[in-house]
């Protein structure tokens, strides 16, 4: 019994850093149609710099938790402007090919700024060490991670269900000309939403960074973890993002305790699965939703 | 008009500046030396280390004349940690960069890849890292060669430390491709055969390569019977897996734990006081293993250069540029096959010892190093390792036979 406790906590503790990154994806898909490859880089960013601002300038880890997204989303905001504003009206496939290219000028700039090696962050005293729970040790930090993404699960509703903004970014994705002519400012919508997924995905990396080392790679690997989540999900739809990274965190946390011999190709059995009986994911309409 | 003048003054410059480099590189003409690494993603800083070993040898060896009066010169290629991305760098850098020689090699599974293609290009290569028995077994052939240790010695010596603990029930965790397989088998195979006794659990654990969350695993083997595990994941893969597991309490368990590459310098420094006292760690390297003057000279330059005591492949990188400076002086040219050929049965001095290519599989006989991690270093950062071992490469190598190449 305390072994199905410690994979259910653990399964969420995955699925729920997981639902902090894939849901920025998701947004950006939904509203803006752009499927973002960079937004791991974005992820390994908020990282590296919660790292500078912790290990380097001395800053407390809250501060950082602070900070760094902000920064991340700051540069999405120059990314948007200066790179992005000239293929949303394009074809999907133009905004693969050019987030690629932004993946890969983070990726080489993380490793020249930072270098190659190897970096740990530790997490804040308060929160080191583990208590019991279940029946079994739990670290302190991963239930600061389960916690963190309820709030956020939760904000996230309110955001787009009970507020204006939320409102007006769903009319932008609806209908971007119908939106304009209402006196929205969709140019500013299209800046905001971006920098919002990209301050998602770097809450997630300053996040992730106490419990994983960072290295120039980080961001790649979160990447191909968070499409699997999408497609289990429903590209674009914001509870198929909370369904998909929790059962992707069930497929690592069950699988790797329970289902060893065949960890590596459990992702992809449900990816497949999915696939085949809802194409669009679970919670998918289609592209257009 | 005036534009147009312009324009042939660029013209003429550039040719006078082709013809110019035309010139000098016929006189000098230096020895280039291909270098196949993982330079970007998780593993960058495996090839970053192995430049910086080789940045040394080579400042040394031009700085005192060079190989046959003749400079040498490093050209990379990363090869992305994938098979097919380095043989492809393999053939850029033999047909047009018109390499002598190759070094490099991180990945066991690229070189399980790569070593074939080897006879085809006509070009020796020194594996300074990748450490999967077949390339210098069933896989070997006459232009490939390895400076580092490979994991059939490793695990020869790994099992003789396990059979001193009273552990008898054994598992591993270890990365899902040939590397963590292999760790496993042969640690298995040799432990058997110094203790009949000992049980090697059906119940094994092989998480996928740069799987980030270790935690399932972790705690699979501590609610398990097992009294022993071998642990073979490296990398940042070691260092997420070491935090999770203080975090889960593994270590305080009543388990024997051994790290087969535990005791990497990167590892070491990215962890700091958290890579726990009293685990069993090895490395192909220690730098504080070996008294001798190259050693000495070796490390001095390394720390003198870097901040950071020099990694297992930093070494290789840096032996592995000697080993050709001696195999092209014995042979007298940079001719492909002749400087294979005067590598084979060659014995060289190396920051380790003295490293010998076995003629019949060119598996370089090198010491695998084990000890226990202990008390912080007080200058450099890391984990010390105390009741250092240093295994005969020798005694821990497989007979030829046994690794079954046919050269």
């Amino acid at each position: 019994m305390s072994g199905i406790g410690a994979a259910l906590l653990n399964s969420l503790d995955i699925g729920l850093l997981l639902f902090i990154i894939a849901v920025g994806l998701n947004i950006v898909f939904g509203v803006l149609n752009i499927i973002n490859f960079a937004h791991g880089a974005l992820y390994m960013l908020g990282a590296y710099l919660a790292f500078t601002l912790i290990n380097i300038a001395g800053m407390p880890f809250w501060a950082a938790l602070i900070l760094a997204p902000i920064g991340v989303a700051i540069l999405a905001v120059i990314i948007d402007r200066v790179l992005l504003r000239f293929i949303y009206s394009r074809d999907v496939a133009d905004s693969l090919l050019l987030t690629f290219a932004i993946l890969l000028i983070i990726n080489e700039s993380v490793r020249m700024i930072w270098g190659s090696g190897i970096h740990v962050v530790q997490p804040p005293d308060l929160l080191s060490g583990s208590v019991r729970l279940l029946g079994s040790s739990v670290a302190t930090y991963s239930l600061f991670v389960i916690v963190i993404g309820l709030l956020l699960l939760a904000g996230l509703w309110y955001l787009f269900n009970r507020t204006r903004v939320g409102r007006i970014m769903r009319a932008a994705a609806l209908d971007r000309d119908m939106a304009e002519a209402l006196c929205i400012n969709t140019r500013l919508v299209v800046t905001g939403v971006f920098a919002f997924g990209a301050w998602l995905a770097a809450v997630g990396g300053v996040m992730a960074a106490p419990m994983r080392a960072l290295d120039p790679g980080m961001g790649d690997k979160i990447i191909i973890e968070s499409f699997i989540v999408v497609v289990i999900g429903g590209l674009g739809s914001f509870p198929g993002a909370l369904l998909g990274a929790i059962i992707l965190g069930l497929i690592h946390g069950f699988g790797g305790r329970y289902l060893p011999e065949v960890n590596l190709l459990l992702p992809f059995v449900g990816m497949a699965l999915v696939l085949l009986f809802k194409p669009n994911g679970i919670m998918g309409k289609g592209a257009n939703a | 008009m005036k534009k147009m003048s312009i324009r042939n003054l660029l013209v003429a410059m550039t040719a006078t500046a082709t013809l110019g480099t035309a010139g000098t590189s016929y006189a000098e003409d230096p020895i280039r030396i291909g270098g196949l690494y993982i330079l970007s993603g998780s593993a960058a800083t495996y090839g970053e280390f192995a430049q910086r070993g080789i940045n040394l040898a080579v400042d040394e060896i031009n700085d005192s004349g060079g190989i046959l009066g003749r400079q040498v010169e490093m050209i990379y290629e990363d090869t992305q940690g994938k098979a097919s991305v380095a043989i492809q760098a393999a053939r850029k850098l033999v047909y047009s960069e018109n390499v002598d020689a190759l070094v490099g090699l991180d990945s066991s599974g690229v070189a399980q890849g790569m070593v074939p293609t080897m006879p085809e290009l006509q070009k020796p290569l020194i594996i300074t890292h990748a450490a999967t028995p077949d390339v210098t077994g069933k896989l070997c052939n006459s232009f490939t060669y390895r400076i580092s240790v490979n994991v059939a010695q490793n695990m020869k010596a790994a099992a003789m430390v396990a059979a001193e603990t009273d552990a008898t029930n054994w598992t591993t965790i270890g990365p899902d491709y040939a590397f963590g397989h292999q760790s496993w088998e042969f640690f298995g195979n040799y432990l058997k055969e110094i203790n009949p006794d000992v049980n090697l659990m059906s119940e094994t654990n092989f998480p996928r390569f740069g799987a980030e969350d270790f935690t399932p695993f972790i705690d699979r083997v501590m609610d398990s019977d097992a009294e022993g595990v071998l642990i073979s994941v490296w990398g940042g893969d070691l260092v997420n897996f070491i935090r999770q597991a203080n975090t889960r309490g593994f270590f305080e368990e009543d388990l024997e734990v051994m790290f087969t590459v535990g005791a990497a310098t990167e590892v070491l420094t990215a962890l700091g006081e958290e890579m726990p006292e009293g685990v069993h760690l090895s490395t192909r390297y220690w730098y504080e293993a070996y008294d001798n003057d190259i050693n000495d000279r070796f490390v001095k330059a390394y720390l003198d250069a870097y901040g950071n005591p020099p990694s297992y492949n930093a070494e290789g990188a840096y032996a592995a540029i000697y080993a050709y400076k001696q195999a092209m002086e014995a042979a007298g040219t940079t001719d492909g096959p002749a400087v294979a050929k005067a590598l084979s049965g060659m014995s060289m001095e190396a920051p380790n010892g003295t490293v010998t290519f076995r003629k019949g599989d060119n598996q370089a006989m090198v010491s695998p190093n084990w000890g226990v991690s202990g008390p912080m270093h007080p200058e450099h950062g890391i984990r010390t390792l105390t009741n250092l071992q240093i295994f005969d490469g020798e005694k821990v190598a497989r007979t030829i036979e046994e690794t079954g190449c046919k050269l």
